[in-house]
């Protein structure tokens, strides 16, 4: 079998699964949760047999999808190591996480639901990650923006679900609206969307690109990936079951906007790249804040993946689009982790996410204590472990290119460590503090299982020499220039020191300042207002609902009320004369009814054709 | 037997039989209903199934020409007006259109609750055979004849069957619709006399003109009677105001008809007719119809959000809808007209569908007031499934049609420098509309259901789907997602035609000219070498 079939099937399996569970399985859910790990499993296959196949080749097919005047619109594949790379991340994080759920799911009474969505957004997501242009690109980024709307509305008869996949939807559309712009800006300035082909003329004619058409195409980044303005939505997004927090809102769907970024990386200006960096090391820092008013143990993590987008982000801008990826890789198998594993423990506690009634879940959940334990060092970037590997490579980028992003990034680390240590000595040191967490049990081997795995994954997975050669092209040679760069000696050791004092300050410093299974924050205590502060987030969510309230609705009401009054009552009523204009007897037909305007038009038809036909004269 | 012969008649035939069915059914007053039953599904189905044989058999490589074509002297030859049917790459897709609508809108009304059912039936019929004419007319007369046609029973329709406050909709409806129709018809008449083609063909009426073009005041008059009355038959801003009442008050069947097929025809009269005959008057209207389709996108989108009936906020968000459509024909361009059909086939079958659904909701919940609902998911789950598909379609979602007509006209409007500056503000038009249709799914079927709605929710009433609902709401899906997934089928003839009327979009770019002029002078060297 070629890598276009293997492709083909890859792409599709997850589609059928989705149709079949739709048409056929309702209420089958057993059976539905098996075809959609099935899938899972024949993507997993097919992507190792893809890969393989292409050999670290550049396979590329397209066939032409719709043809309307001169535009042409093709769907194809664009399979270069960048998209083996992601693929292979995506069908292994994806099929440990349709795993887990089998678990996690077990008495969910819409578990048919649940199994075909995590279907119809692995087709998606696999669009994403081998599409060969913005057009096909778009169309799949759309979907998965669909598929997590369904996912965020799993438990949709609660008030939290309904809201938060509407505003998941909705605020992605804002950023995709700058997307679609892009799209048309691209296509006429190329006269093509076709990624290989754009890559080539903008490679020959470098005065094409300019600031708008990146700017543009960047708003879908921002959207997808919940940075600046937009990254409202994926704290909320948290109301979703917590596989689907794994899968979509850490591990692939959000990063799919990097992955996007450096599939178009050759469109980005240096100005472009510059805001990037920056909007990123913000996200970093502001997300690393906020983190510390939230007792949800999602909510927390959440914003953990909002900080590493930024990471990504600002490796992105700096002008190391590589080491971007490899951070997206390493974080989905640690966040994917810590996500998988905060899942066990809410199934161990009967639903319960307030870190503040867990405690004690250590030595009640010693697995799943010890796996996301090496998720959360991974994260923190200790030495060894994955995260240390890409967030080392970001922090020499930012050394060699930008101090003062390398300072706050260093900062964002300190934070990371600080928060996450919030997290692990409260939730799973001390003593139980709700009942829930009293009885807790570790989880069944279909969740544990899975959790190993990505932990292995987050410890070695940062060793790039114990890559296969066919893997990780572009990673390798964004590390590869770093190394060669002037000062790099200099910059490694610094990173090696600030980072490393980043996490172990940072994890001191929580847990002497919170303490072991603490039962209240402390922060909130001493420093109410600072705590306050943080829980504000810089009030964008207020803002945003002032805005949709008070401005965007009252204005829809306004213009209600002209449409019915002013427009219908005055302009159009009043001007009889517009009818009358045309000598068209308007008042007969404002006085008479119904069925004589029928008459009298069916007269008037009449008439007309006597006279033309010439029957009476 | 000739196959050519077979098809012209084929087509005839769609007309013939939804019209013997219908005027059957009028005077059936004491049929059975499983009688009833029968001649409804053999008028709607004989309509589809020609549609759908004549689409298989169409030839793209006929563009400029007409395929199936047949001319009927009806006695009046003499000012040179024939029923003189055949199908274009334009006429096609909304020709198959109206085939289908019409079957899932009489599937749906075959267990209508409305008194006199035969006459319920038997107009919806009538309307058929219009709306199959119109769209496989060439000659304008009857084009415009079949038009009027259908839109009688819809008046009369809603005058009987429709909801509270019904004659003052249908008065209304009646006045606009009137004045429209008018209008175009002096456009129409303006456009025979002027042309001097003496001939109501639309194909001699294009050949004449082809060779004589009219002068550009005339062409800008006849234009401005085309636009304004076509356009009030569409609901062009701020003509609109007839539609969402007319829809909210209309039965189902009529308004599946009416909204879904019938009021493409203002549309399909400006791409088919009015704009390639009258390339200058439709240059020199260009500011009018961006800004007053601009109004339908931004304005009526944001009236939308207002609304908390449901048929209230379908109705505007259908008018919403229309502007994209405006403003692909406002490129003046083979790919805005195409997308601009693409658009019209689309928009067609998922307004349909949600109406027709928001009516199998308020047999559940007994209100279309959203802010009285709340939580109907959990009891319908498939009803649910099927509203959120129609939603997620008319905010286009890729994977539906309505995505590929909006994309491509986005496509159009960046073409050229004249209609760039559109593409922002229309593309906002894409967050109005996932605003209002995601709020409404919100309250619909998510959440706790309302105080209003509890006791109904949890006594017996709220059931899912039945058979005879499931069975048009599928179709209608099935076809929306067709053209989603492959669009080519429906637009590979459009365009073939549309390439023959409309010009090339020329590809200039702000930023790329002088790259290209560098590019040409550098093989020009080379050449000279």
């Amino acid at each position: 079998m070629n890598v276009a079939q293997s492709l083909l099937v890859v792409l599709f399996a997850p589609l059928v699964s989705a149709a079949v569970i739709g048409l056929f399985l309702r209420r089958q859910g057993v059976l539905a949760s098996y075809l959609s790990v099935g899938a899972a499993a024949v993507i997993a296959g097919f992507s190792w047999i893809a890969w393989s196949g292409a050999q670290g080749e550049t396979a590329a097919v397209s066939f032409s999808w719709l043809k309307v005047g001169q535009l042409q619109i093709d769907l194809g594949f664009l399979f270069d190591g960048v998209a083996a790379t992601m693929l292979l991340m995506v069908a292994f994080v994806g099929f440990l996480i349709h795993v887990f759920s089998l678990g996690y799911m077990k008495t969910d009474k819409a578990r048919a639901r649940f199994f075909g969505g995590l279907s119809i957004f692995m087709f998606s997501m696999l669009g994403i990650v081998l599409a060969d242009n913005l057009i096909m690109l778009f169309i799949f980024w759309e979907l998965v923006g669909f598929s997590s709307y369904m996912l965020i509305g799993h438990y949709m008869e609660t008030n939290a679900a309904k809201e938060a996949s509407k505003k998941a939807f909705i605020v992605n559309r804002v950023g995709d609206v700058g997307f679609l712009i892009g799209i048309v800006y691209a296509y006429w300035q190329f006269g093509t969307t076709n990624l290989t082909e754009m890559g080539a003329i903008a490679g020959l004619h470098p005065e094409m690109l300019n600031w708008f058409v990146a700017g543009c195409l960047l708003c879908g980044f921002i959207g997808k990936s919940a940075q600046f303005p937009l990254h409202v939505w994926l704290p909320d997004a948290m109301a979703g079951p917590t596989p689907v927090s794994a899968l979509i809102h850490a591990a692939t769907m959000v990063a799919a906007g990097v992955y996007f970024l450096i599939r178009i990386a050759f469109l980005f200006t240096p100005d472009v790249l510059t805001f990037i960096a920056w909007l990123g090391t913000a996200v970093a820092v502001y997300a690393g804040f906020c983190a510390y008013a939230q007792n949800d143990i999602k909510r927390i993590l959440a914003y953990s993946t909002l900080s590493q987008l930024g990471y990504m982000a600002a490796a992105f801008g700096l002008g190391y689009p590589g080491i971007a990826l490899f951070h997206l890789i390493t974080h989905a198998f640690f966040k994917a982790l810590l996500f998988l594993g905060a899942g066990s423990v809410i199934h161990g506690c009967h639903h319960e996410q307030d870190i503040f009634r867990m405690g004690g879940l250590l030595k009640r959940m010693p697995l799943t204590a010890l796996t996301f334990l090496t998720g959360l060092l991974a994260l923190c970037g200790v030495y060894g472990l994955s995260g240390f590997y890409s967030k080392d490579g970001i922090l020499i980028a930012g050394s060699l290119e930008n101090p003062a992003i390398f300072t706050l990034l260093c900062g964002g680390a300190f934070l990371t460590a600080g928060y996450m240590g919030r997290l692990f000595w409260i939730a799973f040191l001390g003593s139980p503090k709700s009942e829930a967490a009293e009885h807790a049990k570790e989880s069944p081997l279909v969740m544990t299982v899975p959790l190993v795995l990505l932990a292995v994954l987050s410890v070695i997975g940062g060793m790039t020499w114990l890559w296969p050669d066919t893997l990780g092209g572009l990673i390798l040679a964004d590390l590869d220039h770093l190394h060669h760069m002037e000062g790099y000696k200099a910059a490694h050791k610094n990173v090696l020191l600030f980072g490393s004092a980043a996490w172990v300050v940072g994890l001191a410093v929580s847990f002497f300042f919170y303490g072991a299974g603490a039962r209240e924050d402390r922060l909130e205590k001493l420093a109410g207002p600072v705590y306050g502060f943080l829980q504000k987030r810089l009030w964008f969510d207020e803002i945003y609902n002032f805005y949709v309230a008070k401005i965007q609705q009252r204005l829809a009401d306004l213009l209600s009320f002209f449409d019915i009054f002013l427009l219908k009552g005055v302009l159009i009523r009043g001007s009889a004369g517009l009818v009358g204009l045309f000598g068209l007897g308007a008042k007969q037909l404002h006085v008479g009814s119904l069925h004589s305007y029928v008459y009298w038009f069916l007269g008037g038809l009449v008439a007309f054709w006597i006279v033309a036909t010439g029957l009476l004269f | 037997m000739d196959t050519h012969f077979l098809h012209s008649t084929l087509l005839l035939g769609s007309i013939i039989a939804p019209l013997l069915a219908g005027v059957a059914l009028l005077f059936g007053a004491s049929f059975g209903a499983s009688l009833r039953r029968s001649i409804t599904l053999a008028g709607f189905g004989i309509a589809l199934l020609a549609a759908v044989i004549l689409a298989a058999n169409f030839d793209a490589a006929l563009a400029g020409g007409y395929n199936f074509e047949t001319k009927i002297d009806t006695g009046l030859s003499a000012v040179g007006i024939f029923l003189h049917l055949g199908l274009n790459g334009i006429s096609l897709p909304l020709f198959l259109l109206a085939g289908v609508v019409g079957l899932a809108a009489g599937l749906y009304a075959l267990h209508s609750k409305a008194e006199r059912p035969h006459l319920y039936l038997g107009l919806l019929l009538i309307m058929q055979a219009g709306l199959m004419g119109t769209f496989a007319s060439i000659d304008i007369f009857f084009f415009y004849f079949f038009h009027e046609f259908a839109l009688i029973p819809t008046f009369i329709m809603i005058g009987i069957w429709g909801g509270a406050g019904r004659r003052a909709a249908a008065m209304e409806m009646a006045v606009y619709l009137t004045l429209g129709a008018l209008l175009s018809l002096i456009g129409l008449i303006a456009l025979y006399a002027n042309s001097g083609a003496e001939s109501f063909s639309l194909a001699a009426l294009r050949e004449h003109l082809a060779g004589q073009p009219l002068g550009e005041v005339v062409q800008s008059n006849i234009f401005a009677l085309l636009f304004f009355g076509f356009g009030i038959l569409v609901a062009i801003f701020p003509l609109h105001s007839w539609a969402p009442k007319a829809y909210a008050m209309a039965p189902t069947g009529a308004v599946m008809l009416h909204a879904g097929v019938l009021k493409k025809f203002g549309l399909y009269g400006l791409l088919q007719i009015a704009a390639p005959l009258l390339p200058d008057g439709a240059a020199n209207w260009f500011p009018w119809i961006a800004w007053m389709a601009l109004g339908n996108l931004l304005l009526i989108g944001l009236v939308t959000l207002a609304q908390r009936d449901l048929k209230m906020m379908l109705g505007y968000s259908s008018v919403m809808h229309m502007g994209y459509a405006f403003l692909g024909i406002a490129t003046f361009s083979a790919i805005g007209a195409g997308g601009a059909v693409l658009m019209m086939v689309a928009h067609g079958l998922s307004v349909a569908l949600l109406f027709m659904l928001s009516t199998c909701i308020h047999h559940r919940c007994n209100t279309f007031n959203m802010d009285e609902m709340g939580g109907l998911a959990s009891k319908a789950p498939l009803l649910s499934a099927l509203f959120v598909a129609a939603t997620m379609a008319s905010i286009g979602l890729p994977g539906f049609g309505n995505f590929v007509g909006e994309f491509v006209i986005f496509v159009s409007l960046g073409a050229d420098t004249a209609t760039r500056w559109l593409l922002a503000p229309a593309a906002l038009g894409i967050v109005l509309s996932a605003i209002y249709g995601l709020r409404a799914v919100a309250s619909i079927f998510f959440g706790p259901p309302s105080e209003a709605f509890r006791e109904r929710w949890t006594g017996d009433a709220v059931t899912d789907l039945q058979n005879h609902e499931k069975l048009p709401a599928v179709l209608l899906l099935a076809s929306l997602l067709f053209v989603g997934l492959l669009p080519g089928v429906l637009s590979g003839p459009a365009s073939a035609e549309l390439t023959h009327l409309y010009p090339e979009a020329v590809e200039v770019s702000v930023f790329d000219q002088t790259v290209r002029g560098e590019t040409n002078a550098g093989q020009m060297e080379d050449v000279h070498e």
